[in-house]
């Protein structure tokens, strides 16, 4: 549980940050998955750049309908953000189910979506949300939406020498309702599934509905065929238990020894209809 | 002239915090990890990735020539140091060879092969990285049904038939019980391999200083007096020159009831390379090479009338025992052995114990150390029976339990049962969850189609190791009183605690018995070089066995210091109480400080007596101590996931007189949290190649406070007549009495679907497949 | 660990079975694949290095092709090890004609032991479904004849 050695950077400046990395050092966060592999020697950077300690990634704020959070706000600050908690309650939420308090006092928002680790909790929010992840080089910036950012098992958009620098998410009229419904692993505690849904309900029918599914499979995804079956449908528990029986429809889901590919797939659709429940009975 | 003797209010039998607690929560006590020491180096150890394998060579070349390693070790360079000892022993057992370092094989993964010595840890692991080994990989087998299979491979080709003892215990008349049974009911029932994993993993700092040809030997133990005598013998060196020291210990369970490979390898590295040497256990090579707990498959047969009484009891059990032999491993099952018949007043029994090598990492004493594995299973038997007889799980048990009037009670296993009142604390149990109106309840759940369960176990144990003659190195304990000039009392105890407490219980003690300030007392332990020779701390013995041992003692300074107060009242008519000697006639006092100072000042001494106040007591007590109680678990599955919520837990323990009763409830909660660790989630798993599939916390699904149930502790109090204290022992007891309660809970909820029997873990998936298989 | 699976192909089963019998599409599918070379009847020398989040290891290994039968099945070995573990994986993988392309069924055992094995279960089921999807991508992409 030693390292092998290596350089560590706390840059003044995300400019100074984006220059080393550019020149092939690598992202330091929160560290909560960086280093474990490192402990076990299974990963063995040379050069590690901090970026925990960048200013310049760490604020919540809201400009124009949007919110904005830099990468390395840390769990424990989304989930407790007053801001967040009242104007983007399924973040705030969602991070307060991830790991252990010390987990969430060290891991950051952008270290956990850059990594992409199947079965995290984030991404399947910042699908529900249709949030954009802004990636930053010592060239510039884009910005990708959380559904093509998210692309196979720890395999993101990201280009070599780009961070995560920042989420977007829309503010959105408080008629919305959200959830975040999570099935944790006895042992990791990460999603053996994670399902969070984003919803709308107006004159009886379903108005507005997205489903982000985390731990399924070896991404996260929307699970668009779920939301077809809901838009315009009066939400009733049949409705609602059809639908969120559709969530694993020919997804190749994984598996180990706390949950078979079968079971999986059965729990992603009952925490599918929880969270539907739960996110219609908070909406208007 | 009468005298007032005001008295001091008693401190046994209070809630009293622990002495210990503050350099613990303050991140201030001193773990073997904490020990620096000039010039000190550090270990590495390669170990084998293989559960099998042929080592073709080991090339150690390139580590040795790193700059900061100071010396690279392998299996050809420790001739002369002896094996890690086994100390069991039962008819005809096999006992391998287990080198501190592989020699031509690995047995399992993580076995040791190679110790690389570096300035720092950083270089040691670098350099461990560079030595290669060339395995030839052969075929492992790691399930013991399956190493018993006819045409298995063979652990040690020695034994192809991977035996490595059979052990059988017979009581009564087992036919005449099958030939009368009316019923009889059968189960496989497997008490799955489980992690230890304390806080603090292990941990050596040796030292050998060569003038003195002496070693001294940190490391993080339970047994440090019987570590000394074992090492002393490995490594050739006189035992009184050798110095185990077991510093603060963050928990043990069992896994540290050893002496494993590392720690004569640090002595023997220490004593070549002239330095000081440390090596700290990874969390992964804790889950790999520090013991494992339980490894059972155990074929039940229960054999009974109609209306209930049960009449006999045979056990096939296959241990698993893994590629060796630590210290007691295949003494560990013999122990469920004598626990089969629980409670309960049958008095046929036929045991068969098949010890089995596998290419796993051995298994030895875990929290309960077979009696876990023995009450599981009468408790599900004695629930299945029920089941079969349509019975109630309550009234089964109040039938068949040994009663009040039968102790002391010959068991069947050749036990002697101490005292007990069984009835007493189910019925107490019973009426503080309200029993019968959660059978209502949980009908009127049925109705609705809700899997709403009850579960009881009513354990009992054997503890208090024990006399001599059935504990391997002598079953009694060691204390030593010091009474220091200044009246301020220093107590030695040969047993070790780590987290039991006795730093409190016994300065409670002491305080009372000689009427000073639990402030004025510091109890000591763990160091050969202060603490005369003990036994140390396992099988819940502490209190009943070190306890005892300082009782008398403590009667031996309390007998002195009252010649010394008859000599300085002038008087023969002198009590001792309180802190003071008093002389009834004139009223007069002296306090037990005065006296203190007056025994080593020694200007006058009473006849026939030495200068001094100290007293060493070895004491043995002449039979067990045989705690019990009866826990009940309410839980509610839910059909659609197989997730299991507890919903309530009641503890009802009688481990005879307490000392300490918050220390008690941390120990009935601490186990309890090990027992549903059981019963709910901790499982090590061997694939067929001999790789530990849960070999971190990732997969191994350690229990959390916040998975935790609130435990609603009480007791009865039936006093021990083995020891002077009337007191039983706690330690083991909540992982005993739990696991079966939880078990037999969710098998209960399940039951309407036509379940008999689930094997622990109860994961989700599990109990959901079982369902849906059900429906 | 078990693992089982499909991966659907656009060629017919015959030029599905004739290239996952070629050394250099195999090399060139293999994920990670570095070095592939010919040592004996259907076995061949492996050298890859696997990326994969912030782990990253060289692999030495083998692969062997056994059991042939053209074009309905054949059994696939490959082994490697480096200094971060070593693993093995051996599956059978069946042809069958769908959708006027193939259906490639796999059915195997994956074993995995030393460091590696620490990073957990779950995900090293995860890698290897990721790995076996894309050793069937790069398939896809040869031309169908
Ligand atoms: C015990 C434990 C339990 C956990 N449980 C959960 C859980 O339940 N749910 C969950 O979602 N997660 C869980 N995690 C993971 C945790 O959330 C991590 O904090 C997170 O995955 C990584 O964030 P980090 O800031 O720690 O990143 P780091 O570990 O510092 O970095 C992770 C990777 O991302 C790269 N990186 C870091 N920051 C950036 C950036 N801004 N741009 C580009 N690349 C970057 C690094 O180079 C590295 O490769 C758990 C972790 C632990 C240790």
């Amino acid at each position: 549980m030693i390292a092998n050695a290596f350089e560590y950077t706390a840059p003044q400046s995300l400019d100074e940050a984006l220059g080393l990395i550019a020149g092939g050092a690598k992202p330091l966060s929160g560290g909560m998955s960086l280093i474990p592999m490192m402990k076990l020697r299974l990963a063995a950077p040379e050069h590690l750049v901090d970026l925990a300690r960048l200013k310049e990634l760490n604020y919540i704020r809201e400009e124009n309908g949007e919110l904005h959070i830099g990468a390395a706000v840390t769990h424990y600050e989304v989930e407790s953000s007053p801001l967040l908690l009242g104007k983007c309650p399924l973040l705030a939420e969602t991070a307060a189910h991830i790991g252990d308090i010390q987990v969430r006092n060290m891991g950051t928002l952008g270290g956990s979506v850059a990594h992409a680790d199947p079965a995290s909790d984030y991404p399947a929010a910042l699908q529900a949300l249709e949030a954009g992840i802004v990636l930053r080089s010592a060239g510039g910036a884009r910005t990708v939406s959380a559904k093509d950012f998210f692309i196979d098992t720890f395999t993101t958009a990201l280009e070599p020498g780009e961070i995560v620098s920042e989420i977007v998410v829309p503010v959105e009229p408080g008629l919305t309702g959200t959830s975040y419904q999570k099935c944790k692993h006895q042992a990791s505690g990460f999603a053996v599934v994670g399902i969070a849904v984003r919803a709308r309900r107006e004159n009886g029918v379903v108005s507005l509905i997205r489903v982000g599914v985390t731990g399924l499979s070896g991404s996260s995804y929307r699970a668009e065929n779920v939301e077809a079956a809901l838009q315009g449908v009066e939400p009733t528990g049949e409705a609602i238990r059809a639908a969120a029986g559709l969530v694993a429809h020919s997804v190749d889901a994984s598996a180990d020894m706390q949950a078979s590919s079968e079971y999986r797939k059965h729990l992603a659709s009952v925490y599918t209809a929880k969270a539907i429940h739960a996110a219609l009975s908070r909406s208007a | 002239m009468a005298t007032t003797v005001t008295n001091i209010e008693k401190l046994v039998g209070k809630r009293i915090r622990r002495k210990e607690d503050p350099r613990l929560i303050t991140g201030t006590a001193t773990y073997v990890e904490d020990i620096k020491l000039p010039g000190m180096h550090h270990a590495v150890i390669v170990r084998s990735p293989h559960g099998a394998a042929n080592i073709k060579g080991v090339d150690i070349s390139k580590a040795a020539a790193l700059p900061g390693v100071a010396a690279v070790f392998t299996g050809a360079d420790i001739t002369g140091v002896g094996s890690v000892v086994c100390g069991a022993d039962l008819p005809g057992l096999r006992k391998p060879v287990h080198h501190i370092l592989a020699q031509s094989r690995v047995y399992y993964v993580g076995h040791p092969v190679a110790v690389v010595v570096a300035t720092d840890r950083y270089i040691a692991a670098d350099g461990a990285d560079l030595v290669e080994v060339d395995y030839e990989v052969t075929q492992a087998v790691t399930d013991p049904e399956k190493a018993l299979a006819e045409g298995a491979p063979a652990v040690h080709p020695e034994w192809p038939d991977n035996k490595a003892f059979v052990f059988l215990q017979k009581g009564g008349d087992m036919e005449k019980a099958f030939a009368d049974a009316e019923v009889v009911v059968k189960q496989r029932i497997t008490s799955q391999r489980l992690v230890p994993n304390a806080m603090e993993t292990r941990g050596v700092v040796a030292d050998w200083l060569q003038a003195e040809h002496s070693l001294t030997l940190f490391t993080s133990t339970q047994i440090p007096h019987l570590a000394r005598t074992i090492l002393a013998g490995q490594l050739g060196i006189d035992e009184n020159r050798v110095r185990v020291v077991a510093p603060e210990v963050g928990g043990g369970f069992g896994s540290k009831l050893n002496v494993y490979a590392e720690e004569a390898l640090m002595g023997f590295i220490s004593r070549k390379i002239g330095k000081p040497v440390k090596w700290i256990e990874s969390r992964r090579e804790n889950f790999l090479v520090t013991i494992h707990g339980r490894g059972h498959v155990d074929y039940f047969e229960i054999a009974a009338k109609r209306d209930g009484t049960i009449l006999g009891l045979k056990l096939k059990l296959i241990q698993d025992l893994g590629a060796y032999h630590q210290l007691l491993t295949p003494a560990i099952p013999t122990l469920s052995v004598l626990m089969m018949p629980g409670l309960y007043n049958f008095r046929n029994i036929d045991a068969e114990v098949i010890g089995t090598f596998t290419n796993c990492v051995p298994t030895d004493a875990y929290r309960g150390a077979g009696r876990p594995e023995a009450t599981h299973g009468i408790e599900r038997m004695v629930d299945l029976l029920a089941a079969e007889l349509n019975m109630d799980p309550a009234v089964i048990r109040f039938k068949n339990f040994v009663q009040p009037d039968q102790f002391p009670f010959p068991t069947a296993t050749g036990l002697n049962y101490d005292s007990g009142d069984y009835g007493a604390t189910l019925q107490k149990a019973l009426d503080t969850i309200g029993y019968d109106d959660l059978r209502k309840q949980q009908a009127a759940a049925r109705l609705e189609g809700r899997l709403m369960g009850i579960g009881i176990s009513t354990y009992g144990e054997l503890c208090a190791f024990g006399p001599s003659p059935a504990t391997p190195a002598g079953g009694w304990e060691s204390a030593t009183v010091r009474v220091e000039p200044s009246g301020k009392v220093t107590i030695h105890t040969g047993t070790s605690p780590h987290g039991q407490g006795q730093e409190t219980s016994f300065a409670q003690l002491a305080a009372d018995e000689l009427g000073v300030s639990m402030d004025d007392i510091v109890v000591l332990h763990g160091d050969t070089s202060v603490i005369p020779y003990g036994i140390g701390t396992f099988g819940s013995r502490n209190t009943a066995v070190g306890g005892p041992a300082l009782f008398y003692a403590l009667q031996d300074i309390k007998e002195k210091v009252k010649k010394f107060g008859k000599m300085l009242l002038k008087s023969e008519n002198v009590v001792f109480e309180n802190g003071k000697c008093t002389c009834q006639v004139s009223g007069k006092e002296v306090t037990f400080q005065t006296i203190a100072g007056a025994a080593y000042r020694a200007m006058q001494l009473p006849p026939d007596t030495d200068p001094g106040l100290v007293a060493t007591k070895f004491w043995e007590p002449s039979n067990f101590a045989f705690p019990f109680g009866a826990h009940i678990i309410v839980s509610e599955v839910d059909r659609e996931t197989g997730q299991i919520e507890i919903k309530r837990y009641v503890a009802v323990d009688d481990i005879g007189n307490q000392l300490n009763p918050l220390l008690v409830e941390g120990q009935v909660h601490g186990g309890a949290a090990q027992g549903l660790g059981q019963a709910l989630w901790e499982h090590g798993i061997y694939d067929d190649n001999g790789q530990l599939m849960t070999g971190e916390f990732m997969d191994y699904a350690m229990p959390r406070a916040s998975m935790m149930p609130w435990v609603e502790c009480s007791h009865t109090t039936t006093p021990s007549p083995v020891n002077p204290l009337g007191v039983k022992g706690v330690g083991e007891a909540g992982t005993i009495g739990s696991t079966p309660a939880m078990v037999n809970s969710v098998m209960d909820a399940l039951m309407p679907l036509g379940i008999r029997h689930l094997d622990m873990p109860l994961t989700p998936e599990k109990v959901w497949k079982a369902i849906n298989g059900a429906a | 660990m078990k693992i089982a699976g499909s991966a659907q192909l656009p060629f017919s089963p015959e030029r599905t079975y004739d290239l996952m019998q070629d050394p250099v599409l195999l090399a060139k599918a293999i994920p990670g694949c570095e070095a592939l070379q010919k040592t004996g009847d259907d076995e061949y020398s492996l050298k890859m290095k696997m990326v994969l989040a912030s782990l990253s290891g060289a692999f030495d290994g083998k692969v062997r092709l056994t059991e042939p039968d053209r074009p309905n099945s054949f059994r696939m070995v490959v082994e490697g090890s480096g200094k971060i573990g070593f693993m093995k994986g051996d599956g059978l993988l069946r042809l069958t004609p769908k959708d006027g392309g193939t259906e490639v069924a796999y059915e195997g055992d994956a074993q995995i032991g030393g460091t590696m094995a620490a990073v957990g279960n779950r995900m090293i089921d995860m890698t290897a479904r990721m790995l076996i999807k894309r050793f069937f991508e790069k398939l896809s992409a040869e031309p169908a004849a």
